[in-house]
């Protein structure tokens, strides 16, 4: 890895990116083929390589890998070989240093996109003609999916297999049951990942379509307005917080508000409340909300470490103490649907009536057509990103539990530090050693590993990647690139100005206003506890689950994402600025520094000292 | 009076008679717009004596506005003017803060003699209009500005029609219709009155009044003024409101001065026109939702039918 290739053009060469000191090795930790590898290296140095920090932040754990795998075979399997979509091909990725870059494949045969069209329209045509039915279904699909998840149960090893295996003929033996299940759970995550982007091509381009309408008529046009006049009302994601508000003031009301105190825990909270009547009301209260509704990530879900607010109260609870607080001041908490569908209304008139009258009617039914596919775009995140991969890392905890209790892992947490075939390969020698009564060399071999892992993650996460390596393309002509993650020809530019540093960052205006304030940069989920009211969050990217804090927080700025992030549509809400796809707002901006964010204009200054 | 009329009383009709600047400012009065007072002169009063009406019709406005000998602008209101493919814009004289009948016939003879000069001339030529060189004037009560500006009903750059463009510079507006500074310039919505965006100039010249009140002067602005932005919130949503119901009255995009007054802070419409070059649109086929989704996929367009 410390060829001295030189960098081309802007952005260093992938092959020239060193190795932290004392991360050495930690290329074992992922496929061979995830690899910049010399035997590829003719194509790979002369690609354009993004850092996907918007899903992947933080340095991959071995077995986290397969939430970059299963979401890019199932992208590029719809986007690739079933709706053919002209242009573009799947996604590659490559890791670098523990982070994940990635880059579009591009077909560029006239022939071919031609070809590739004639698929595209007729099966694109039929999703977007099908639409309402066809999430319908898909809806009734995930939910499906979710409670065989739940019902899969991973099995202990007995020290005697019960009667039924003896007498019975349905029941199997526990080593094939182990593995079975095993199998079982990576199966269904696939099978998530392949719900999961059944729609979403098709979803963003429909609205992608509406926006680059509405910017060729309208050429200033606000990203918000757009945004607004498309954003649904009754929102699945709004709906947990909005249990919140209604579980706050049900704590007014029944006279238990005074045991939500600032600082203290849930479990004390819940001590608290569980002595009275009224709190034990609350209390069954709150467990009738919690299922579907806690079932939210505390962060976008890539990872193993984003637990749900089920796993981890302390999030939906720092938003009641909140909201009883606000309550408690005489201040309105709920999200003012009437004056936001109104206002939804209002601009999708105003701004009709300004076209000529061919362009407004084809204004009218991109409209239509973007809020039909909205729900989805907005409400996939919810069943697939966090209510099912939050309870999916929960059952690969349950087999990290199964091998800690044999040796074969400290702890059970520890099996996110191998590889989903790691895991696969020490229950094989688990069942086997069980089966046959033998010495297991398991404990003497994974702890080691882990062990080793961990510390090169740890020294990896200190480590800033780039935003882009290889050669800066002309233009970024993917569609898939420019509207999932808002990778466009002007970002990229910006991206390779920045490489000199510099005191401002440039990223989309998505909510508007300035303000000045200090920064906290949140590198990841465990830090998200340490923000104070009033500081800015300086992220990779938010995500809805973190909604509850946007009440404490005064602007938010993230590395990735343009205006359809969530990020965006929650600062809107929340009538905060926000700056986001900086590509480095939190390698350049340090916690504690003054920073403005101006996010009408989409730049943030950095006003003390330089650099992070 | 024969050679004369209030400007509230002229509308469209009258601009052969009256020319294009006085007939625009009577069509904006009848449209409730806020618009300084005043008369107008016809084309042709060139050949007559208007000393005796030009003082009626200057004493009316002086009592309307209960002051003595208020300031005037003199300027001309040629025929052919104002109209939507051709701006005289700066070829013909202006005079600001005229005070007393002699002084305004001295301007209005100006006037007259201006619509000869070389540059009017040639601008014309230019313009292949070649209908015998006339024009009337604009006699209008000077509104003592402190800040002024010009604003369009969309923006000239992008074509944008959601937006007002508006450039406001301190004092009045000779310094930035004659571009002698860099005005601040603001990009506003029209459907939300949002400020989408600003740049705020160093605005170091400004005209005032002269001290005797007769004429104008340029003075510096010291360098703590000169970088304020000049306009807040309330003016800019103000000024869009102007913009609008000055569009909707004449049915296209226009160009306008404004100016805001030093005594009230009220704003005041000083003359408006049709934009005359906007960015060309390439004209585009007529294409559906659908295929429109389509080529955002990278469908070809042929394909897409």
């Amino acid at each position: 890895m410390a060829s001295a290739t030189p960098a081309i053009g802007a952005f260093p060469s992938p092959y020239s990116i060193e190795t932290p000191p004392g991360c050495e090795g930690w290329e074992e930790m992922y496929p061979y083929y995830a690899i910049f590898d010399e035997r590829r290296r003719q194509t790979d140095e002369n690609r354009f390589w993004f850092w996907n920090s918007m899903h992947f932040p933080v340095p991959m754990p071995a077995f986290d890998v397969l939430c970059i795998d299963s979401p890019y075979q199932a992208v590029g399997s719809w986007q690739n070989r079933v709706f053919a979509v002209p242009p573009a091909m799947g996604i590659d990725y490559r890791i670098v240093n523990g982070y994940v870059y990635i880059s579009g494949n591009p077909v560029t045969d006239p022939e071919k996109i031609a070809e590739r069209a004639g698929f595209f329209q007729k099966r694109a045509g039929y999703y977007f003609e099908n639409w309402s039915e066809l999430y319908d279904n898909w809806r009734v699909k995930m939910e499906a999916l979710i409670a065989e998840l739940e019902e899969l149960r991973v099995p202990d090893l007995p020290e005697y297999e019960p009667d039924e295996v003896a007498f019975g003929d349905e029941r199997n033996t526990a080593f094939y049951e182990v593995l079975d299940a095993y199998g079982r759970v990576v199966r269904l995550g696939d099978l998530m990942w392949q719900h999961h982007f059944e729609f979403l091509l098709l979803g963003y381009g429909a609205y992608a379509t509406f926006v680059e309408f509405c910017k060729g008529n309208l050429p200033d046009i606000p990203d918000q307005h757009i945004a607004q006049m498309v954003a649904g009302i009754d929102v699945l994601l709004f709906r947990p917080d909005a249990e919140l508000r209604r579980l706050a003031r049900l704590a007014i009301e029944s006279g238990v508000d005074s045991a939500f105190i600032e600082g203290r825990s849930p479990e004390e909270i819940e001590a608290e409340l569980s002595q009275s009547d009224p709190g034990r009301g609350w209390l069954r209260e709150l467990g009738e909300v919690k299922d579907p509704w806690f079932n939210m990530a505390t962060g976008d879900g890539l990872y193993h470490y984003y637990r749900s607010w089920l796993d981890d109260p302390s999030i939906p609870y720092a938003a009641l103490i909140g909201h009883i607080g606000a309550l408690r001041a005489g201040e309105q908490i709920e999200r003012p649907t009437e004056e936001i569908q109104r206002e939804r209304d209002r601009l999708a008139e105003e701004y009709g009536a300004l076209l000529d009258e061919h362009s407004r009617q084809t204004f009218g039914e991109l409209l239509g057509l973007s809020r039909s596919v909205f729900p989805y775009v907005e409400e996939h995140k919810f069943f697939c990103d966090y209510w099912f991969l939050t309870r999916w890392w929960n059952k690969v905890r349950e087999f990290g539990a199964l091998l800690a209790d044999h040796g074969f892992l400290e702890d059970g947490e520890d099996v996110f530090q191998l590889s989903r075939h790691e895991v696969s390969c020490a229950l094989d020698e688990l069942v086997l050693t069980w089966a046959t009564g033998g010495q297991p060399l398991g404990p003497k071999h994974w702890p080691d590993i882990v062990a080793r892992r961990k510390h090169i993650l740890e020294r990896l996460g200190e480590w800033t990647p780039p935003p882009a390596l290889g050669v800066t393309p002309d233009a970024v002509t993917d569609p898939m690139t420019i509207m999932l993650w808002g990778v466009t020809t002007e970002r990229v530019q910006e991206w390779a100005r920045q490489q000199e540093g510099g005191k401002e960052l440039a990223g989309a205006a998505a909510s508007p206003g300035v303000i000045e304030g200090v920064a906290r940069v949140v590198r990841s989920v465990n830090e998200v506890a340490d923000i104070r009211e009033g500081e800015i969050l300086v992220c990779g990217s938010t995500s809805p689950a973190w909604a509850p804090i946007f009440s404490k927080i005064k602007a938010t700025v993230t590395d990735v994402g343009g205006v359809m992030s969530h990020a965006a549509i929650v600062c809107r809400e929340y009538g905060l600025p926000a700056v986001v796809g900086t590509g480095r707002a939190t390698a350049q901006i340090r916690t504690g520094q003054t920073i403005r964010v101006d996010g009408t204009a989409g730049v943030v200054t950095l006003l003390d000292g330089r650099d992070g | 009076m024969q050679y004369t009329r209030p400007l509230a009383e002229l509308r469209r009709a009258d601009e052969a008679r009256f020319g294009g600047k006085s007939a625009s400012l009577g069509e904006l009065l009848a449209a409730g717009i806020p618009v300084p007072p005043g008369f107008a002169l016809s084309t042709s009063a060139m050949r007559a004596p208007v000393h005796d009406e030009i003082a009626a019709r200057y004493a009316e406005l002086s009592e309307s506005v209960r002051e003595p000998s208020p300031a005037v602008a003199v300027r001309s209101s040629a025929v052919g003017e104002d109209s939507a493919d051709a701006t005289f814009a700066g070829q013909l004289e202006s005079y600001l803060w005229v005070r007393g009948v002699d002084e305004i016939c001295v301007a209005v003879r100006d006037c007259w003699a201006s619509l000869n000069s070389v540059r009017a001339q040639a601008y014309r030529e230019h313009l292949g209009a070649e209908h015998e060189a006339a024009t009337g004037v604009t006699i209008q009560l000077m509104v003592d500005a402190a800040v002024s500006g010009v604003m369009f009903t969309c923006n000239p750059v992008s074509g944008d029609p959601s937006m007002v463009a508006i450039n406001a510079s301190w004092g009045l507006g000779l310094a930035v219709v004659g571009g002698e500074v860099t005005p601040d310039d603001y990009l506003v919505s029209k459907v939300t009155r949002e400020v989408v965006r600003e740049r705020i100039s160093t605005k170091d010249v400004e005209y005032r009044p002269a001290a005797d009140g007769r004429g104008t002067e340029r003075t510096e602005v010291p360098p703590d003024r000169a970088n304020v932005r000049c306009l807040d919130e309330q003016a800019l949503t103000r000024l869009v409101e102007l913009a609008r119901q000055v569009e909707r009255h004449f049915g296209c995009h226009q160009d306008i001065e404004w100016a805001k007054r030093r005594s009230d802070r009220e704003l005041f419409v000083l003359q408006s026109r049709p934009v005359t070059s906007l960015p060309e649109r390439p004209p585009k086929a007529p294409a559906s939702a659908l295929s429109l989704v389509m080529s955002q996929f990278g469908v070809p367009p042929h394909a897409s039918d």
